[in-house]
């Protein structure tokens, strides 16, 4: 622990101006297990960025990495112009909100807001001085003298975003700090979540399974899969134009509905074909290099139309499709049909029910028809 | 449904006398163990304010007027037994402060750090508690014979620890596992350094667990006859337990009366002991819940 390393990133977080992240190269291997493999990303400040992925994808890990609670294997990490990949958490400044919030339950609601500001030894009136302000902020000013085990989940929330309020941090970061909550409760904190790191002004990193967090929270999302970045980009960028399958697949609800087919030439343009359906694709450059070639192709939900009755076969790309079930959900429903491509999920009309008996058939749009190189993942532009 | 049968499942016990039974088979459960826990201990205490001749003569309830005496303890706390008791303190104490120190040391590392042969060494921990204190303390009596530690406080303090460490650490090392690791890490993402951490989160939140291991080295020091029989044979340095053998055997009739006195004296600590503790303990539990 040298002091002048400590010093250095003392004096900047003092500084007006907030640091920006950098992540270069960052690997991180556990034995024979690579956990997190070079990857690369910024996080500018007052940016919220959310790390998104199935489990065991490497997120927490990477999380872990910038706090200074995992040492990286190989790569940098930068808080502006300061290395501090080899850094101990200690000298770090960050804050960081766990999954299980990590409330000192032998402390008082406001002994556990300044705990920070009592290690760096400022005094007890400053100390209280902020925690009350931190608190009238978060709502929670009556709770100062209470234990955590008093407060609800949604208390103790505010409680953890109340630490690094005090301590003016250098990052946010946040380790799945919602997922034992339930969904409406996630939807109360949400938005105080965006006020207070916006409030703080520095860079802010959220790590979550959940993409509904991370697509109503975030300013960009890094969608991670075993331990590689798929994607970076705002939510609509990945919302339309998922550049992988994953991505395509992770992201959206209900999921993508995805086929197995292939490319094929039909004169002028190319088209997506499956057994005899065929769509016809227009505007795409590598077409032609994955002609007669297996690929992937998915749409969303919403753009699958339900056509009740019609002929099977009148128009070739009509799928012949029988009713299963339906999922209600007030402002759209989720019917999902048995086809000969498989189970298909589509989003229909609130009123929708589907008859048992009835011959229904299903009409992709062709034009919101993304594909994917059924090797790679990669999407074909 | 045309069955006569109630609703539900049959039971022996018809459903409106369920929670009748279950508290009466309480009520007559607690009682037994009253029996058997307090009755000898009030035994104890009434035949040591009897006279000798009323203990030999007949057996009765509680000392009357005529045969009610102190004189039991006046033998008892001679200064020659207040010697016993006050090396039995010290011993205690001493085995009381080493066996916390070292087993919330112990404990903490075994919890939070990986080294080799980790798992081997709790099967070794728990294996080491499975001698029987006299097959330790002969060979004990001819180590501490050759270091000089026979007849010292710190002799019996060390060879006492020795046998209260391994259950000790196992607790401690079980109830580390038991606060998360988050809790330290928030610390020290908060600026806080390993050691300071350690002071103001993993200590208080291990209080319980402290508290028992105390509870476990005091009934152990306090109680112990093997070694200090064993490791302390001068009549100046022994402890109470074989003392008060010694104190008996000298006498030259037995002396039933003089034995309750004794028995009486060494309980009260321990009951005081566990008394207070015992609401620490509970309160210690109920605050790890969060």
């Amino acid at each position: 622990m040298t002091m002048s390393q400590q010093k250095s990133i003392h004096d900047s977080s003092n500084q007006d101006e907030p640091l920006d992240v950098t992540v270069q190269n960052l690997t991180k291997r556990f034995g024979d297990l690579v956990a997190v493999d070079n990857i690369s990303f910024n996080i500018k400040p007052g940016e919220f960025m959310t790390l998104v992925g199935p489990s065991g994808c490497g997120k927490t890990t990477t999380l872990r990495m910038v706090a200074g609670l995992e040492t990286p294997t190989d790569g940098q990490i930068r808080f502006g112009e300061y290395e501090v990949t080899d850094l101990p958490a200690q000298e770090r400044d960050a804050a960081l909100l766990f999954q299980n919030i990590a409330l000192y339950p032998h402390m008082t609601v406001r002994e556990n807001m300044a705990y920070g500001l009592k290690i760096q030894g400022v005094d007890k009136a400053e100390r209280n001085a902020k925690v009350k302000e931190a608190a009238e902020m978060l709502q929670i000013d009556d709770l100062l003298d209470e234990k955590p085990k008093k407060l609800s989940g949604g208390q103790q929330q505010r409680v953890g975003l109340g630490r690094p309020i005090v301590r003016d941090p250098t990052v946010f970061l946040f380790d799945e700090p919602m997922s034992d909550l339930d969904a409406k409760l996630k939807r109360e904190l949400r938005p105080l979540f965006e006020e207070v790191t916006r409030e703080i002004g520095c860079p802010t990193l959220y790590v979550t399974h959940d993409q509904e967090e991370a697509m109503t929270m975030s300013d960009r999302i890094i969608i991670m899969n075993d331990g590689h970045i798929e994607q970076i980009g705002t939510p609509e960028e990945v919302y339309n134009d998922p550049q992988t399958g994953f991505v395509g697949g992770f992201i959206g609800q209900p999921t993508m509905q995805f086929f197995e087919g292939e490319l094929i030439d039909i004169g002028d343009s190319v088209s997506f074909a499956i057994d005899d359906h065929t769509w016809k694709i227009s505007d795409i450059e590598q077409g032609s290099s994955y002609i007669n070639n297996k690929v992937r192709a998915g749409i969303r939900p919403q753009h699958i139309g339900v056509v009740t009755g019609g002929e099977s076969g009148s128009a070739m790309n009509l799928i012949p499709a029988e009713h299963s079930l339906d999922e209600p959900l007030g402002d759209e429903t989720h019917s999902f049909f048995e086809t000969d491509l498989g189970r298909i999920t589509v989003v229909t009309a609130p009123d929708f029910r589907g008859e048992p008996d009835q011959d229904y058939h299903l009409q992709i749009k062709k034009e919101e028809l993304k594909l994917f190189d059924a090797e790679t993942d990669k999407r074909i532009r | 449904m045309t069955s006569d049968r109630p609703f539900g499942r049959e039971s022996i016990i018809p459903y409106n006398y369920r929670r009748a039974t279950y508290r009466a088979g309480i009520a007559v459960s607690s009682v037994i163990i009253a029996i058997f826990a307090i009755f000898p201990m009030y035994w104890i205490a009434q035949n040591a304010f009897k006279t000798r001749s009323a203990i030999n003569d007949s057996i009765t309830f509680l000392p009357t007027p005529s045969t009610f005496t102190f004189a039991r303890f006046e033998v008892v706390l001679s200064s020659r037994v207040l010697n016993y008791i006050i090396n039995s303190l010290i011993v205690t104490a001493g085995t009381i402060v080493l066996v916390v120190l070292v087993s919330l040391l112990a404990g903490y590392g075994l919890a939070r750090f990986e080294f080799r042969g980790k798992s081997y060494f709790a099967r070794v921990l728990l294996f080491g508690y499975m001698f029987a204190p006299i097959v330790l303390a002969l060979p004990l009596y001819l180590i501490w014979n050759r270091l000089g530690l026979l007849n010292t406080y710190l002799g019996l303090i060390f060879a006492l620890s020795a046998l209260t460490l391994p259950f000790t650490v196992w607790l401690m090392w079980k109830f580390m596992q038991s606060i998360p690791k988050s809790l330290e890490e928030s610390a020290w993402i908060q600026g806080a350094p390993r050691w300071r951490g350690f002071i103001d989160i993993v200590l208080p939140q291990a209080k319980p667990a402290l508290i028992a291991n105390a509870l476990f080295a005091f009934a152990i020091a306090w109680n112990d006859f093997t070694f200090a029989q064993i490791l302390l044979p001068r009549e100046e340095a022994t402890t109470f337990p074989p003392g008060v053998l010694r104190l008996l055997n000298s006498q030259w009739e037995t002396g039933y009366g003089d034995f309750m006195a004794a028995a009486l004296l060494m309980i009260i600590p321990p009951l005081l002991f566990a008394y207070f503790l015992q609401s620490y303990l509970l309160q210690g539990f109920e605050v790890r819940s969060i």
